[in-house]
């Protein structure tokens, strides 16, 4: 044998056309559910990983999501009124389906199962608006696996927070609004407002999802119709996307008198920022650049640096395609509605965002960040696609990246809720509830605005807490604390704190209570000995509007 | 006639490429002990002015001079902060081997002529000049023309960071090397002593830098096509592998088994990485101050090389180096910053990405290679925490990219070979950045980050400048840190007159090439 013959060598084999062509036809048909069995997987792995580490939980808001939920069904004044004022209802609201145990109160899961679901929904909805664009298999694989392989997402898919319902709701409602725009009939457009009005009910990014919408609506169908019809399809579209607004309004009308209750009143994010512009901490506010500079950053540290700049490329080559129909895109330029609300609302000081590095030494809401990641898994997908002869080398370099953020578990997100602001260590006020309060008969009068997290970190059923939503035990608790309440948790000389704002200057607290622990974030107060024969320790008022 | 033309061309960039390299490459007559290497003389003022340096060199010399891989304590003093110190207390290099042992035979040719330091820092120089040589190359392999050819090679090793690190002691030059090398194998040949060759280079890669592994991985997976193709042919998807050419994998083996028993000698265990050792600060008479207690004691740090030291020890994995929320930092620290900045250090070789898009259209695959390992390269080293490089000179962790990029630089003056506009924005660029680099390799190359300037400030109580503008004040001031200058010009000329007489001389060669490059393109031959 010549060195030539040797070198050649080899074992061959090949995969006939019509067998590759079995294959490729097995997964367009099938590649959906595929999607949707790998995402559970994933989903269900990565709730479990962060339950067992105890992270699930790490965010503030995340426990009080939960105790909100909670609230709807347990307490002393359990109803629909639970729902809250300024957070909206959906989420908390979806919840009450499982939020009754107690397991699932504590784990977390009443909260992230619908995160889950999200999840794997805008995977889904991911490999469906790149199978609208005319992206192949491997695109629109790429594009699902670049949103699954995002260590934040899977983290806060496996939280009781918002994010993941936010971003199911919007790209569902993205997806449908591609549809309507690609083939103009009408169902389209209702199903997109359907889902648009869900996610109004989710954040309030979903308000301006919805005012984008119209707007691309009413500029599309003028243009191609004429007034009267673009009048009709939007007040129709209106309706439908709009109702979960109307809703809000009202309800904030109803409970709390003021329809704009949940913007301006006092646990508004508005007031918040006008407490942090007094205090000179709020740097992005009337200013264009840091707002789109602090938005960038947490884009970056959210979606990774590199697939930011690829999605940025991505959407480009998109938009400049001009073998894709001007309608697509166009639609697709509502993807990018997320980008253009933050920096909105920062600018107009509705949002708060700190960067550890960019503003002092902290984080927070900087996961804020991550709702641009449907949108950059799509456009990246569509990269891909267009730039069939680089994909292996894109897809390769995204690997890379992907590989090192697994390594060195880089997720923001988690940094945010542990060491950033928005992470609050109640562990030692809680214990001490438990351990004390629990076995005890008496209430714990406390205030939800402030405390939330203590009543879920304790792990007491949430009637025996007598706080804001709680009625007329409420405002009987504040005229006379020492009939109602064994305990009082506070945060002392602090005005914030609604309850010590109510009554520190009430005899029945300052003589009758004496304090028994200080934590960093609230003191405990207990009944002195001598008033305990006097204190109602169950639950016989009736409530006047319990819904 | 025209290979005899192409071969003059070769001499012509040899010679030339050579002469500036010797007039640059950095050095002191005699051969030190380790008391001498210690000195100020030797150390800050002289040619190991970066831990960079002392840290490979002192590996070296303990091998040399006392035969052990562990250090003595003067040698160790020598080393820091670039120092580790075993579980049993011994003190090692901190980097990988590879350099310290390639730079031996000019170590001990040196010796003989009575300067070791300048034989030892003129195999890197070997080194690039290869380099340099590998880009004219490949690009020629690629369709440039020879005179454009030669203006890409010349470009990288003049004209970017390449050239401070030509004439010192780093890996960089040995790194790229080992990258332009293989490429040039998967261009030229596609048999199994060049895939074995490539293997062996690719495990050889790891010995010289750890990182490296990562940005050959693409021309690895290349390789891997030689071993199991993929074909469609007539819609059948086709599969072929060559059991013979498998084999040609063991030649990771000799690599990495001497890889293996360097870490088990030296740090105490086959996969005990250097970099992954508990790293040392200072080593004084009585006490060993580690990265830790530093730490602990939050003191405040008076050079750029500890704060480095610091937050590189936080994660002690060999992956753990590495994140991706650097990635923002890290892209615009390389191309932008002013401290570091391509745009400001080495603008020209962006000129270079207009010549891989020519390429892609005639060389798909392998434009696809080069331009995952910029990828890799660039995302690498963004990742990392210290995306300065410490005290440095320009994006040092860049140099593979600028030689990757100086071959599409070559493909673009092919391609524009007629065009007055870019040929003339080439120019003002090449003479631009020949001057910066001239200042860092003439000058100083220990730049602080510019995070680092206001402390600096604070301690010092002067201003401190944090990009070449300090190379250039060095000079000034403190004259070059040039072996040639240092011997022999000195006594007829001040180091700027030297600056100025070494960059012209690049200068006038890029001018040379150029027009010879246009001209013969006018009379359309080549």
């Amino acid at each position: 044998m010549t060195k030539k013959s040797i070198e050649k060598m080899g074992v061959r084999f090949s995969i006939s056309q019509k067998n590759l062509g079995l294959v490729q036809n097995f997964f367009e048909r099938y590649a959906t559910m595929i999607v949707a069995f790998v995402l559970t997987g994933i989903s269900i792995f990565a709730f479990v990983h962060y339950y067992q580490n105890g992270l699930g939980l790490a965010y503030n808001d995340a426990r009080s999501h939960l105790d909100i939920g909670r609230r709807v069904v347990e307490g002393l004044n359990p109803g629909a009124a639970q729902l809250g004022s300024v957070w909206l209802p959906l989420t908390h609201a979806l919840m009450g389906v499982t939020i009754w145990n107690d397991f699932m109160w504590h784990s977390g899961l009443a909260g992230a199962m619908w995160s889950m679901l999200a999840f794997i929904g805008t995977g889904i909805l991911i490999y469906l608006f790149l199978k609208e664009l005319g992206v192949g298999l491997l695109g629109r694989l790429i594009g699902v696996a670049l949103f699954v392989a995002n260590i934040n997402i899977l983290y806060l898919q496996s939280t009781a927070m918002t994010e993941l319902m936010l971003l199911g709701t919007m790209t569902a409602g993205c997806y449908y609004f591609l549809l309507w725009y690609k083939r103009e009939s009408v169902i389209y457009l209702v199903q997109s407002a359907f889902w648009i009005m869900l996610s109004t009910l989710v954040r309030y990014d979903g308000w301006f999802l919805l005012f984008l919408a119209t707007t691309l609506t009413l500029i599309h169908i003028w243009r191609a119709k004429g007034y009267k019809t673009a009048e009709g399809l939007v007040i129709l579209f209106c309706t439908l996307a709009g109702f979960g607004i109307v809703l809000w309004l009202l309800w904030n009308a109803l409970i709390f008198k003021d329809p704009l209750y949940f913007a301006f009143g006092p646990y508004s994010a508005y007031s918040q920022q006008l407490q942090l512009e007094g205090a000179s901490v709020l740097p992005t506010k009337w200013h264009w650049l840091p707002s789109a500079k602090v938005y960038f950053y947490a884009m970056a540290y959210n979606v990774g640096a590199f697939t930011m700049i690829l999605g940025f490329l991505g959407a480009l080559t998109l938009w400049i395609d001009k073998k894709i129909s001007s309608n697509v895109r166009v639609a697709s330029m509502l993807l990018v509605a997320p980008l253009l609300f933050n920096i909105i609302a920062l600018y107009l000081g509705h949002s708060v965002l700190y960067i550890q590095g960019l503003s002092g030494d902290t984080w927070f809401n900087v996961r804020y960040g991550i709702m641009m990641m449907p949108s950059f898994a799509i456009f990246i997908g569509y990269l891909i696609h267009r730039f069939a002869p680089l994909r292996f080398v894109i897809i390769g370099l995204l690997v890379f990246v992907g590989f090192f953020s697994f390594a060195s578990s880089d997720a923001v997100t988690i940094d945010d809720a542990r060491v950033g602001s928005s992470q609050k260590n109640v562990t030692e006020i809680s214990s001490w509830l438990r351990e004390y309060a629990g076995p005890e008969k008496g209430f714990i009068l406390i205030s939800v605005a402030s405390h939330d997290s203590i009543i879920f970190s304790s792990g007491l059923p949430m009637k025996r807490f007598i706080h804001e939503g709680a009625g007329v035990y409420y405002d009987t608790a504040i005229i006379n604390p020492d009939r109602w309440a064994r305990w009082i948790v506070v945060r002392s000389h602090s005005d914030d704190d609604s309850t010590w704002r109510l009554l520190k200057n009430n005899p029945g607290f300052t003589e009758r209570y004496e304090k028994v622990d200080s934590y960093p974030f609230a003191d405990i107060y207990e009944l002195k000995p001598e008033y305990l024969p006097s204190l109602i320790v169950e639950p016989i008022l009736k409530q006047k509007w319990g819904l | 006639m025209k290979i005899f033309f192409e071969k003059l061309l070769f001499a012509i960039l040899v010679i030339i490429s050579t002469a500036i390299l010797l007039l640059g490459l950095r050095g002191l007559p005699g051969n030190p002990t380790a008391d001498d290497l210690n000195s100020l003389q030797w150390t800050r003022t002289g040619p190991f002015e970066s831990s960079n340096d002392r840290g490979r060199f002192a590996l070296t010399y303990s091998l040399l001079e006392d035969h052990s891989l562990q250090f003595s304590r003067d040698i160790a003093t020598f080393a820091t902060p670039d120092l580790a110190i075993t579980k049993d207390e011994k003190y090692v290099s901190l980097f990988a081997p590879g350099t310290s042992f390639l730079i031996i035979p000019g170590y001990l040719f040196g010796k003989i002529l009575g300067a070791s330091q300048v034989g030892a820092f003129a195999i890197v120089s070997i080194f690039a000049l290869m380099n340099t040589l590998l880009i004219y190359a490949i690009a020629k392999r690629l369709g440039a023309y020879p005179f454009a050819a030669a203006l890409g090679a010349l470009t990288f090793l003049f004209a970017t960071p390449a050239f401070t690190y030509a004439v010192s002691l780093s890996q960089h030059h040995f790194s790229v090397f080992v990258l332009l090398l293989n490429l040039y194998l998967l261009i030229r040949w596609k048999n199994w002593w060049s895939l074995s060759l490539i293997w062996f280079l690719c495990a050889l890669s790891i010995v010289i830098d750890n990182p490296n592994v990562f940005f050959l991985f693409p021309i690895g997976i290349y390789a891997l096509g030689h071993i199991v193709q993929l074909k469609k042919k007539e819609g059948d998807l086709q599969f072929s592998i060559r059991p013979v050419y498998i084999l040609t994998l063991s030649a990771i083996i000799i690599p990495l088994a001497f890889f293996a028993w360097f870490n088990q000698v030296s740090n105490g265990s086959s996969l005990q990485l250097s970099g992954t050792l508990k790293r040392v600060l200072s080593v004084s008479q009585n006490q060993t101050e580690t990265s830790t207690d530093v730490e602990k004691l939050s003191v405040n740090i008076p050079t750029g090389e500890n704060i480095e030291s610091i937050e590189s020890n936080k994660e002690k994995t060999s992956v753990g180096f590495f994140q991706t929320r650097n990635l923002w930092n890290g892209f615009y620290v390389h191309f932008i910053s002013a401290d570091r900045g391509i745009v400001w250090f080495t603008p020209i070789v962006l000129m270079g990405i207009f010549g891989l898009v020519f390429l892609f259209r005639s060389h798909e695959s392998i434009t696809a290679v080069i331009i995952a390992s910029m990828g890799a390269n660039v995302l690498l080293y963004s990742m990392w925490g210290d995306p300065w490089g410490g005290w440095a000179f320009g994006s040092r962790y860049l140099i593979p990219t600028y030689a990757l990029l100086c071959v599409g630089l070559a493909i673009s003056l092919t391609h524009w070979r007629k065009n007055i506009i870019f040929l003339t924005i080439f120019i003002a660029l090449f003479i631009y950045s020949v001057r910066i680099n001239a200042l860092g390799a003439l000058g100083t190359s220990t730049i602080p980050p510019q995070v680092e300037v206001l402390a600096l400030e604070k301690i010092t109580g002067q201003i401190q400048k944090y990009n070449f503008e300090r190379s250039r004040d060095y000079l000034y001031e403190q004259g070059s840190k040039s072996f040639v200058y240092q011997t022999i010009a000195r006594k007829s000329m001040t180091a700027p007159q030297y600056y100025a007489l070494v960059s012209s001389l690049i200068i006038a060669t890029g001018v040379i090439l150029l027009l010879a490059l246009w001209f013969v393109s006018s009379k359309k031959k080549v």
